[in-house]
């Protein structure tokens, strides 16, 4: 037998422009300084266009951007906040990579944040005068990674058992999410001593994270945080079940007719997503808030959701991710300071920068198209 | 509670139907531009987005003009500016859909929080009850339905207009293909891409319609991230409602009425649990995905299952 | 019925066959990355003739049909229309110029009506759908052109064959004056090829231009007055008398090569047949709820081949799923070497040894992302993993004895799967299935869908290997001849049912086709 020819791509069909790149010369160094100057642009064009609205607010774009940085990069005090709010900004990010492996689109990492904060507070206070520091702490991550993940796995029985869509579904119970918070500490758990304020009581000193050395309010949680980042990184590349959540996320129809067991691999996927969150949601509680309070998890599960699409799902590029959003965040409130914009304003820099790497990232054949 | 007390309860149930019927036109106007959108292929979760640039735009121009009519105008000109984003990515870039939702969803956050503070406190002449003469009159009926606001009639008459505009026209018979098969599409020399663009823009612009109600009926006031959820809800009920713009307003009172259920039972000291009632739309919601999805999922248009893709090969069976 | 005047008018024309032909196209080339899809191709259609373009899978057939539908843009060339010189920029160009194509995955769409469809496909009926009118005038141009069709039937709910009559129709409707048919036969039952062919040659002598795209020489011989072979991207053979050459100087054209003959000499199917499948009695249910096979009874003994001949869409898909576990029965059972899959789980059929090669690759086989070797492990996870993790280096070296046995030269071990041709892809999958030496039952769908003709024999020879080894064989085909040269018995389903198993010394083409279509005359 002879070798065949290599066959044309026979039918791409009509969908929009059949536009086939045809590649022929440019060296892999010059596509690779493209490819950077491509998101160079993107990059910049998000700055200039948040500049523009903060200058028709009436802010000094330069001065703005001056006082970001100086807000976040500056010094050891300051990088430490922006550690503080990476924090449970990555754990967030990758109760999304996770689930991502295997296909779904985990929108609810702020319902996990929530249920885990609750669950790590549930423990905390029920235990901290009775148990060493150290053990109160386990307890509270446990609990927290258990609330997280079972509260995560109700949207995943839903797809598996009646086919709704995971990102409607945890997007919803966000929100229930956040009434089941807010009744705990109207009712149940309010601090009596608390001068009517909506809040429980605040955690004992003994059992909150350490703080690190030198860098201001920055907790051992940063750390904890960063060690789930390369663990989850090398258990997805490892291990078989990593592969199996590949195989499973890429073709559920080819994972099934192999004999995975995708029901399974999904379900898992999403249980350790929202395990992930829920301690996330312990870390902050435990190294920041020491007391349960409305708004305490404001929007860190949405950021997470940036952060996990910002690197592309991929665990190790979440911590670089995790820590830009994070700076982005501290910055906002210098913004509110210096500027008199509200703290809120730095979402839009959130969102343009995951818009420019969003059209940046054409997917390949084989997706939909 | 007491089902002694009949006329209280009667009160109470027309009471709430009516509100259900004026807050549920925000979450209406945005299940139908959202039905547009998808029923052409593009799922857009930034709905909730659309609705709180509409809500603002509108609560400022109204502000700024003293005319709530051009507020509803810019309201729909915001809503339909931040849809056209999504177009742009995800038609021209290919981006993924839920994702470019998600964050248009945090930029409609952050852009109404930076250019809403100035409002947050200001009044505005806004839109009031009229009552149609001869309809409000009728028992129960004219309580609940025609005693409303104009954007509320105005509603009434979207619906029908969507659905003739989707299922009896050439332009709705293109939107359809687009959303079904656009390889079809482009066979015959049509863009599907321009096609889709437009539905996503025209979506869009209904759900800045959608949050000019709210600021401008419903609460009367602007405040920061005040749409919470209905816009997401829109997106949940688009889906339920087997995008069918009428089945949708069935929808929509549902949810209005489980959001009016809790204030109204507040009023009354009812001493039913406030963040139950809270949560309540949100649990309804799920309670009739899981009741109706499998159903409905097999008439979704085919190519806004690709966006979905894997949501069908990985569930059990 | 303006749209069909101008074409009507040529009738006179066409005995005679203009001298200018309709399309000319003249040193057309085009590129895919650093693939030559088409090289410097010439070619022309005449008005009145049908024009029968012969080729491999591969060989740039459907790329050049769709440089003239203007779904592709040539790198080089030009092209011709009625002695103009064009460019055809777009469809809507192609379709300006009276150039229709009916696409071998027929554009329509499966939710809407006959008459939503077609109505799509034209131009300036005002903006709102009057589904009467627009109903009436499809029923009128129906009657003129001599085709049956339901203007309100949904085409979800239409036969294959239906679909594609629709499709013409639609494509005529809209003005066309040269129409392409992209394979048009693959899926068709003989019969439903007479009756195609017999619609084709009424256009012809109302003075269309047809391009017919085909594999089958017999139908090139049977409708068509020229044709022209493409071999790589290449012209070989162009505008032919199809009646001057014969059959192996044509495929000497399209190969290139000899095509070496299947092993005549097979071991007899045993004596006393051990089965291999026993389906009994089994109702399934299709994917839309209703009744997709209806009381199957069909055994298959290990060391025997059993082909499944039908008109697509009767139940093959639904049979090749029950068997391997992948779709419940409503009722009946199935059992594989004695053991029975008692439940739809894939897993039952693969702990036996039941292997499939599934109709849709890409759809049911391919991950996207994955590479050549990731997927060889997909299955068989059992053989390579260690510890929780995955011994690659045991992985690489299965793939090489796969490799090795099944000679089907897939691509290297890193490239991503998804990112290779059809025919490519194919080799994978066929490469995991075929080489899998304890299989003892194969479920081959299509298997040779997308290959060239080398490939596909040996394919053909791996599964007579499979058989000769003493595993069953269900090969699911609608090409009647690999069913007839490769079958112990082949099985003919129709609406779901058996309707009949011959033996294929025992009946002709005609025979089978008879039972494809339910037994009608």
């Amino acid at each position: 037998m002879t070798v065949a020819p290599p066959a044309p791509p026979t039918d791409e069909g009509l969908a929009p422009a059949p536009v086939v790149a045809a590649p022929a010369g440019p060296s892999r160094g010059r596509n690779l300084l493209i490819g950077a100057g491509r998101w160079v642009v993107a990059y910049g064009a998000a700055l200039v266009i948040f500049g523009a609205l903060a200058w028709m607010k009436g802010a000094d774009p330069i001065a703005l951007y001056r006082d970001m940085w100086a807000s976040t990069f500056s010094n050891s005090t300051s990088l430490g906040e922006v550690g503080l709010k990476a924090t449970p900004f990555l754990l967030a990010a990758l109760a999304v990579a996770v689930p991502a492996r295997a296909g779904l689109v985990n929108i609810g990492g702020e319902g996990q944040l929530v249920i885990g904060t609750v669950a790590a507070a549930g423990a905390g206070l029920a235990l901290d005068g009775q148990l060493q520091g150290w053990a109160v702490m386990l307890v509270m991550g446990v609990a927290a990674a258990i609330g997280g993940g079972l509260w995560a796995g109700i949207a995943g029985v839903l797809r598996l058992k009646t086919g709704i869509n995971e990102a409607i579904s945890t997007l919803l119970l966000n929100y229930v999410a956040t009434d089941v918070l807010l009744y705990l500490i109207y009712d149940p758990w309010k601090d009596a001593a608390g001068f009517g304020q909506p809040a429980s009581r605040p955690l004992l000193d003994s059992s909150r994270l350490p703080r690190i050395e030198g860098f201001g309010r920055l907790h051992l949680g940063f750390v904890v945080a960063i060690g789930l980042a390369v663990g989850v990184w090398a258990i997805l590349r490892y291990t078989s079940w990593g592969f199996r959540l590949r195989v499973a996320g890429g073709n559920a129809e080819a994972a099934r007719r192999a004999g995975l067991p995708v029901g399974w691999l999904v379900l898992s996927s999403i249980l350790v997503g929202g395990a992930l969150a829920g301690l996330g949601g312990m870390l902050h509680f435990a190294g920041v808030e020491g007391q349960l309070r409305s708004g305490i998890t404001f929007t860190f599960g949405y950021v997470g959701f940036l952060a996990s699409w910002l690197a592309r799902h991929d665990p190790l590029k979440i911590i670089g991710a995790s820590i830009l959003l994070g700076a982005i965040a501290v910055a906002g409130d210098s913004l509110q300071i210096d500027a008199g914009l509200p703290a809120a304003t730095v979402k839009i820099l959130m969102a343009l920068v995951l818009l420019a790497v969003l059209a940046n990232s054409r997917r390949t054949k084989g997706a939909a198209s | 509670m007491i089902l002694a007390a009949e006329p209280a309860n009667q009160v109470l149930v027309v009471a709430v139907l009516a509100a259900g019927v004026r807050g549920g036109t925000s979450i209406l106007f945005a299940a139908l531009g959202e039905t547009i959108s998808e029923r052409a292929g593009v799922i857009n979760v930034g709905t909730e987005g659309s609705m709180l640039c509409g809500a603002l735009g509108a609560y400022a121009v109204a502000a700024s003009t003293g005319s709530v009519w051009l507020g509803v105008l810019a309201g729909a000109v915001c809503g339909g500016g931040l849809a056209a984003v999504l177009a742009f990515m995800a038609l021209a870039r290919r981006a993924n859909q839920l994702a470019t939702g998600l964050a248009l969803y945090f930029l409609g956050l952050g852009l109404t929080s930076m250019f809403g503070a100035p409002y947050v406190s200001r009044q505005i002449d806004a839109f009031e009850q009229v009552s149609i003469p001869g309809l409000s009159s009728i028992p129960w009926i004219g309580d609940i339905f025609f005693q409303q606001d104009p954007l509320t009639y105005l509603s009434y008459a979207a619906v029908p207009a969507v659905w003739f505009l989707l299922f009896r026209t050439r332009w709705g018979l293109l939107l359809r293909g687009a959303g079904e098969r656009g390889e079809v599409l482009s066979a015959y020399g049509h863009s599907t891409t321009k096609v889709r663009a437009l539905a996503v823009v025209a979506g869009g612009m209904l759900a800045g319609i959608g949050g000019a109600q709210l600021s401008t009926v419903v609460a009367l006031a602007w405040f920061e991230n005040m749409v919470q959820g209905r816009g997401f809800i829109a997106v949940a009920l688009v889906i339920f409602a087997a995008w069918d713009p009428i089945k949708a307003m069935g929808g929509a009172w549902l949810f209005g009425a489980a959001l009016a259920l809790g204030p109204e039972l507040q009023v009354r000291n009812a001493g039913v649990n406030q963040f139950l009632l809270d949560a309540l739309p949100y649990l309804i919601t799920l309670a009739v995905l899981v009741v109706l999805a499998r159903r409905r999922l097999e008439s979704a248009p085919e190519a806004l299952s690709e966006v979905f893709e894997g949501s069908r090969g990985a569930t059990a069976t | 019925m303006t749209e069909l005047a101008p074409m009507l008018d040529l009738t006179a024309e066409s005995a005679t066959g203009s001298t200018t032909p309709f399309i000319e196209v003249r040193g057309l080339t085009k590129r895919f990355g650093e693939v030559l899809a088409n090289d410097q191709v010439a070619f022309d259609v005449r008005a009145g003739e049908v024009h029968a373009l012969l080729g491999e899978n591969g060989a740039g057939k459907s790329t050049l049909m769709k440089l003239l539908y203007g779904v592709y843009h040539a790198d080089e060339g030009d092209v011709l229309v009625e002695g103009e010189p064009v460019e055809i920029t777009s469809p809507a160009v192609a379709r300006a110029l009276g150039i229709g194509m009916v696409f071998q995955d027929l554009r329509l769409v499966p939710a809407f009506t006959v008459a939503e469809n077609i109505s799509m496909a034209l131009d300036g009926q005002g903006f709102v759908y009057r589904r009467g009118a627009v109903e009436r005038h499809i029923r009128d141009s129906a009657e003129q052109m001599g085709f049956a069709v339901d203007p309100g039937a949904l085409v979800r709910h239409l036969a294959i064959g239906e679909r594609q009559r629709v499709e013409i129709l639609k494509v005529l409707m809209a003005g066309a004056r040269m129409v392409i048919l992209d394979e048009p036969t693959s899926v068709l039952a003989p019969q439903e090829v007479d009756a195609l062919f017999g619609a084709v040659d009424e256009l012809r002598s109302q003075g269309l231009a047809i391009v017919i795209i085909t594999h089958k020489l017999h139908e090139a011989r049977a409708i068509a007055d020229r044709v022209s072979v493409l071999r790589g991207g290449r012209i070989v053979a162009r505008g032919i008398d199809p009646t001057t050459m014969d059959d192996r100087t044509l495929i000497g054209h399209m190969v290139g090569r000899e095509v070496p003959a299947l092993p005549a000499e097979r071991p007899a199917p045993p004596e006393a047949p051990v089965p291999a499948l026993a389906v009994r009695n089994i109702t399934v249910s299709g994917d839309g709820g209703h009744v997709a096979l209806r009381d199957v009874d069909l055994a298959i003994a290990s060391g025997e081949l059993v082909g499944i001949a039908g008109v697509s869409g009767n139940g093959q898909r639904e049979l090749f799923e029950a068997v391997l576990g992948l779709r419940p029965l409503s009722s009946g059972s199935i059992t594989i070497d004695d053991t029975p899959v008692r439940k739809a789980d894939p897993r039952i059929a693969l702990a036996v040894g039941g292997v499939g090669i599934p109709e849709d690759p890409l759809a049911h086989s391919v991950v996207p992302g994955l590479s050549v070797l990731e997927h060889m492990v997909l299955s068989d996870m059992g053989a390579v993993r260690k510890g929780l993790g995955i011994d690659w280096n045991r992985a690489r070296s299965l793939l090489g004895d796969l490799d090795e046995r099944t000679q089907l030269r897939i691509a290297a071990p890193h490239r991503e799967v998804a990112s290779l041709s059809g025919g490519n892809v194919q080799r994978v999958i066929l490469t995991r299935t075929l080489g899998d030496d304890g299989s003892r039952l194969v479920v081959a769908a299509y298997p040779s869908r997308g290959l060239d003709i080398a490939t596909t024999r040996r394919t053909q020879e791996l599964l007579l290997a499979r058989r000769a080894a003493g595993a069953g064989v269900l090969l699911i085909s609608e090409d009647l001849d690999e069913l007839l040269e490769l079958s112990d018995r082949i099985a003919v389903l129709h609406a779901g049912e058996l309707a009949g198993i011959v033996r294929p010394g025992e009946v002709d083409r005609y025979e089978i086709g008879r039972l494809m279509l339910g037994g009608a005359e």
